[in-house]
């Protein structure tokens, strides 16, 4: 079987961006804020529209940082909903990143004679298109697809990130109250965090769409949760379950002649229900039923 | 104009059955998301309308065409088991309740899309109609659509309009339900049933990526207004049809537009009127509300100013006395002048302000609460005399007569208060 | 009977502090002296954790002040160290005894900076001190309350503080459990700390503490054994909440906003 340079191309770059989502994915996990994730992918979109629109035909910089403000704003709207107007948590996320997002899709008929933006591909992306969209510089030079340079950016800023504040990651996910205390500026952690989902989702959307973002951002991680409670081999696993779902979703894509990243997801749900029943019943059969797991052996 | 005329007076059949269709729908919908949401798993439905994807997709490729029965019978069955997992998951992971939920939503969804996209590339001229699942279409419904889904609204809003009592036990008091002997878990079960089903039909209006705001904006928006469930739900439908028909106006005027999220729109900006401008939750309200309470803090504290002056043996004071007592608020203290003489509290003579003897009742009383309160900080509570004022200065305007009687029982009507100042009786 | 110190490590000054719109303290004003072990003690809802939130800022106060050591929190952070209850964490989450431990030295890195050798070895010679030195690579999803505990006093035994506040640290704990940790915090006063401690149980809480805080929405009674913990203070303490009180702070409720702010 001859090396398909498109099918190589397509799984790195899917893998790069299973990878940037997981890696954020986990510490959203561990933060309880799984759902604010989903809200902030779908929150975006209405900045992802005016960006195009305000760029033309050349996606850049303005889609980038039209998102980046729509991600922040609905981070805030939620909490001016919870705390000053006095709207139950669940509420203020779902009524924000349906507004949001519903403004984003009348956004993009409104302007439609501008912006080439297809609703459903808002939704589930084409990166089989990736191999075609190639990025060209003004000499004339294929420097290869656009998308992937984009991917590959969006990776080496979310490492970056994970790599400089991952003790503040670690302690503020873990017992806030004692990080604000020891005098971690907690709130900015927070909305940092949420700022770097929303550039992925942003940075990831033309490949998988917005709602597929958050299947990479969730799944990943709660599968890999399944299997171990330990911080490091749970990234670990979230990396390698990224790359391994990319690899399958893409060749089974291709099989049944489906959306790829409709596919990388069921597979990553498949696994993810798969550990889920695998480990019920090994896991629970030696520890007991009770959901915490406790030892009771003497102290020393 | 005439766009709006012709669909608002129904000359059209076809528009009339649209409109029921979406005030059913929409209705159906607030009914059952209301009662989610006061049970606070709000995001619950919004699993739930990404989850039922599949079974659309399924139930497509089963009949080759768009039909209803095998629609929401996949939709139904993919809900259901989107349902079951999500509470499976609970029970045997240790996983948060968030990352389930949003882990079914997303692997069903994408699930979804994989189907989606084979029923595309099939060719099939009749999956034009399935896209409408996504984002909603309300215009595509049509006369027999209104009869099936239409029925179904109409069983929900009555299931859940007879057996209110149970619901309602079951969001606000399972424990208790189940103590006096209300079969719970079958509750549960059915409401778990009410709520697929109103994600299925709800979808044909406003798709699924949006069908959590159909379920979950016309229940907060209501509840700002009262506090009575019966009216509550009836409030939240109210606006759900409002906004439906709002929208389906607007799909019918530019035809490229989907339904779904202009209705969207419509709820938002009811549930934004609402928590700004509902009276007593509301944010304005509350504000107006301090305003208010705040102007007649400053009155008391002015008429307590002129008793104080009286028992200093000055029956009146100048005006620009009263002002420098309350330096930087001017403004303050001329408008309460102004209200304290129109209420007849006070008398203005040339540029001296005196206490009416109505006036001096209300002032007595206020320096009589403001005393006692610092007497039973410091006796029961061993406050220093010199920090009882700041608080005592902060409630004197809250208490009622009834805790006047109590204060003064409590502390045997005493004289003095804790700087030997006299508590002053009629 | 409230006594006052002369330089004491702690001033709490006509402190109110309003939770979720109602009042649940009212003007406390207390000084604490230095290097003594300390409990707090009152009943259910007498707003005890409350106290140590608003010391540590996690409360803002309606009304009043805190200073430690003469300043403000701000000024002298690393210098006091807090445990917070058990039940505030989810002890799932993916962390070994010596990640949790050595959370304490964070304070003293500051951004971007990664802890390294010295602050493995302080955060082992904490763990030593409350017997988990053998459970340092252990999951703390793995461990009972009782261990569960002592990590979290390890972690700020980490911190190398002066002043130590512990919320509830015997709550549903083991007898063995208890009295080691009650042994470390007697050590460490002996050593010139200061231990705030909120407590739950008043019979152990005679023999443990040299010096009482009595909570009872308000401040009932500060000071060593014989004068903070007399009969008369006892009942005023657990006798149930003040009806006045309780009434008022109901009405404060009822408003939608908290007249005691400013």
């Amino acid at each position: 079987m001859s090396f398909d340079q498109n099918a190589f191309l397509i799984i790195i770059t899917a893998a790069m961006i299973a990878i940037s989502c997981g890696l954020l994915g986990v510490f959203m996990m561990l933060r309880k804020m799984s759902m604010t994730g989903d809200a902030i992918s779908h929150a975006v979109l209405p900045g992802i529209v005016i960006g195009f629109f305000i760029s033309g035909s050349q996606r850049g910089l303005e889609v980038i940082i039209g998102a980046g403000i729509l991600g922040i704003l609905a981070t805030l709207v939620i909490d001016w909903l919870r705390r000053k107007a006095r709207v139950q948590l669940d509420a203020s996320i779902g009524i924000t990143f349906t507004l949001l997002f519903a403004i984003g899709i009348i956004l993009i008929n409104l302007l439609a004679y501008k912006v080439d933006l297809d609703q459903e591909c808002v939704l589930y992306g084409e990166i089989a298109y990736l191999p075609i969209d190639l990025w060209l510089t003004k000499s004339g030079l294929n420097l290869g697809p656009r998308i992937l340079y984009l991917s590959l950016l969006n990776l080496i800023l979310v490492i970056t990130f994970i790599i400089l504040f991952f003790k503040e990651l670690k302690v503020t996910s873990f017992d806030e109250n004692f990080s604000k205390v020891i005098g971690i500026p907690a709130g900015l952690i927070n909305l940092s965090l949420m700022s770097m989902v929303s550039y992925t989702t942003v940075s990831s959307f033309e490949a998988v769409g917005a709602i597929l973002v958050v299947a990479l951002l969730v799944v990943p991680p709660a599968t890999a949760f399944l299997w171990t409670r330990k911080l490091k081999l749970l990234i670990q696993l979230t990396i390698a379950i990224g790359i391994g779902i990319s690899i399958a979703g893409y060749y089974l894509a291709y099989f049944f002649d489906s959306s790829i990243a409709g596919m990388i997801v069921s597979v990553a749900g498949i696994g993810f229900l798969a550990s889920a029943l695998f480990k019920s019943k090994s896991f629970f059969s030696r520890f007991g039923t009770s959901r915490t797991s406790v030892s009771f052996e003497k102290t020393v | 104009m005439e766009d709006f005329v012709y669909f608002f007076t129904f000359q059209d059949s076809s528009i009339a059955f649209v409109v029921i269709g979406i005030i059913l729908l929409g209705v159906g919908s607030a009914y059952v998301g209301t009662y989610s949401f006061l049970d606070k798993k709000a995001l619950l439905g919004d699993a739930i309308s990404h989850a039922v994807l599949p079974g659309i997709c399924v139930g497509f490729i089963l009949a080759g065409e768009k039909n209803p029965l095998f629609i929401v019978s996949g939709a139904f069955i993919s809900g259901a088991l989107a349902t079951f997992l999500s509470s499976w998951l609970n029970k045997s992971t240790r996983l948060s309740e968030d990352a389930i939920i949003a882990s079914i939503l997303s692997i069903f969804f994408g699930f979804g899309i994989v189907l989606l996209t084979i029923i595309q590339k099939s060719g099939n001229p009749e999956m034009a109609g399935l896209n409408q699942f996504i984002f909603g279409n309300a215009i595509a419904i049509l006369e027999s659509d209104v009869y099936i889904y239409g029925g179904l609204a109409v069983f929900i809003i009555l299931c859940l309009t007879v057996f209110q009592k149970e619901f309602s036990l079951l969001v606000f008091n399972p424990d208790y339900g189940r103590a006096i002997g209300f079969p719970m878990g079958m509750i549960r079960v059915t409401f778990n049933v009410l709520l697929i089903l109103s994600v299925v039909i709800g979808i044909q209006a406003i798709g699924v990526v949006l069908m959590a705001a159909l379920l979950i904006t016309p229940g907060a928006a209501a509840r700002f207004w009262t506090d009575r469930l019966g009216v509550l739900v009836i409030l939240a439908g109210t606006f759900s049809a409002i906004s439906g028909v709002l929208g389906t106006y607007i799909s019918f005027v530019i035809p490229q537009m989907p339904t779904g999220p202009w209705v969207v729109v419509f709820l938002s900006i009811i549930a934004l009127i609402s928590f700004l401008f509902a009276p007593k939750k509301g944010v304005l309200s509350r504000y107006l509300s301090r305003r208010i309470y705040l102007r007649k803090t400053h009155r008391d504290h002015l008429l307590k100013l002129l008793y104080k002056g009286i028992e200093a043996n000055k029956p009146g004071l100048p005006i620009a006395e009263i002002h420098e007592a309350f330096p930087f608020q001017k403004t303050q203290t001329k408008q309460s002048i102004g209200n304290l003489s129109k209420d007849k509290f006070i008398t203005q003579n040339q540029l001296v302000i005196e206490l009416s003897s109505t006036g001096r009742s209300e002032a007595k009383r206020i320096v009589r609460l403001h005393r006692l309160w610092e007497l039973y900080l410091n006796e029961y509570m061993n406050i220093a005399p010199d920090h009882v004022h700041d608080t005592a200065e902060k409630l004197e305007h809250l208490l009622t007569p009834e805790m006047e009687e109590l204060l003064e029982s409590r502390l045997n009507f005493p004289k003095l208060d804790p700087h030997q100042e006299n508590i002053p009786r009629d | 009977m409230i006594t006052q110190v002369k330089n004491p490590i702690l001033e709490i000054h006509d402190l109110t502090v309003s939770y979720d719109q109602s009042p649940v303290l009212w003007n406390v004003d207390l000084s604490l002296p230095s290097g003594k072990l300390i409990g707090i003690l009152g009943p259910n809802g007498a707003g005890k954790s409350t106290l140590i939130k608003a010391i540590m800022g996690l409360v803002d106060p309606s009304g009043g002040y805190v200073k430690l050591f003469d300043k403000t929190l701000a000024e002298v952070r690393s210098r006091i160290s807090y445990v917070p209850q058990r039940e505030s964490v989810d002890w799932n989450f993916p962390a070994s005894v010596l990640d949790v431990v050595m959370m304490g030295t964070y304070g003293k890195l500051g951004l971007f900076k990664r802890p390294g050798k010295k602050e493995k070895e302080l955060s082992m010679e904490s763990l030593e001190k409350v017997g988990m030195h053998g459970f340092a690579n252990r999951q703390i999803s793995e461990l009972s309350g009782g261990q569960q505990q002592r990590v979290f006093i390890a972690r700020s035994l980490a911190q190398n503080a002066d002043l130590y506040l512990m919320d509830e640290p015997f709550a549903g704990v083991d007898m063995a459990t208890e009295t080691a940790i009650f042994e470390l915090l007697k050590e460490m006063t002996a050593a010139g700390k200061t231990v705030i401690v909120v407590h739950h149980d008043i019979y152990s809480a005679v023999n443990y503490f040299d010096w009482f805080i009595m909570l009872n929405l308000h401040l009932v009674a500060s000071g060593p054994k014989e004068t903070a913990m007399t009969e008369e203070l006892l009942s005023k303490t657990y006798g149930g909440k003040l009806n006045l009180l309780t009434k008022v702070s109901d009405l404060i409720r009822q408003k939608d906003f908290n007249p005691l702010k400013n």
